[in-house]
């Protein structure tokens, strides 16, 4: 690591902190460890899954 | 005899009692995330906690994110320390494991600052629940 910090990338940012919530909210919102699971991982998914396609809605205008 | 009643989820509980304890746990789900889900044997959602709130903090603090100090100018500094210091001891090592300070000129500790402030919502919302099972509202 240097001296300036961890350097993560947009997408690691992204994936690091939807991987961090979904196991919260999968806590917070189920009582049985098989939904928790379930949820956790669709929690996932829908994070990294609408987090690219507004990453491509916007891409036209980037530039 | 032992009155009981069901919660919201249709477990029997005795009144009365998580009361007392309540701000205890409370307390120690500030201090230490996923110390009042371990006081009350959740040991599953415990270690979760932990792990969440502390990969979130550290996390932001290798980013180099900012630490809003508690004399904050404007209400979003205040409402910002208010979010981080809800981390307890992770906020609390801000200072020893980022030597260096924050530095949000990058798009990685801007990040951060968001990741080390998702620590302290995270764990509020972790502590409401540590409240709720105390007192018998959940399981």
């Amino acid at each position: 690591m240097a001296a300036d910090g961890l350097q993560l990338s947009h997408f690691a940012s992204l994936v690091a902190f939807a991987l961090f919530v979904s196991i919260a909210l999968g806590c917070l919102t189920q009582r049985k460890t098989r939904g928790r699971v379930k949820y956790a991982a669709w929690s996932f998914a829908l994070f990294i899954g609408v987090a690219l396609a507004i990453a491509w809605l916007m891409y036209p205008f980037s530039r | 005899m032992t009155e009981t009643h069901a919660n919201q989820e249709g477990v029997a509980v005795s009144p009365g009692k998580g009361h007392s304890i309540a701000p205890l746990i409370v307390f120690a789900a500030w201090l230490v995330p996923g110390m009042g889900h371990l006081l009350l044997r959740r040991w599953g959602r415990a270690l979760a906690f932990f792990f969440v709130v502390g990969g979130l903090a550290l996390t932001g603090f290798l980013t180099r994110g900012q630490v809003f100090p508690p004399n904050s100018d404007d209400p979003f500094g205040t409402l910002g320390f208010l979010a981080d210091a809800c981390s307890g001891v992770f906020f609390a090592l801000a200072h020893i494991i980022e030597k260096a300070g924050p530095d949000v000129s990058r798009a990685a500790g801007d990040y951060g600052t968001r990741f080390v402030a998702a620590a302290g919502i995270v764990n509020s919302l972790a502590m409401l629940d540590a409240y709720g099972i105390s007192v018998g509202r959940r399981n």
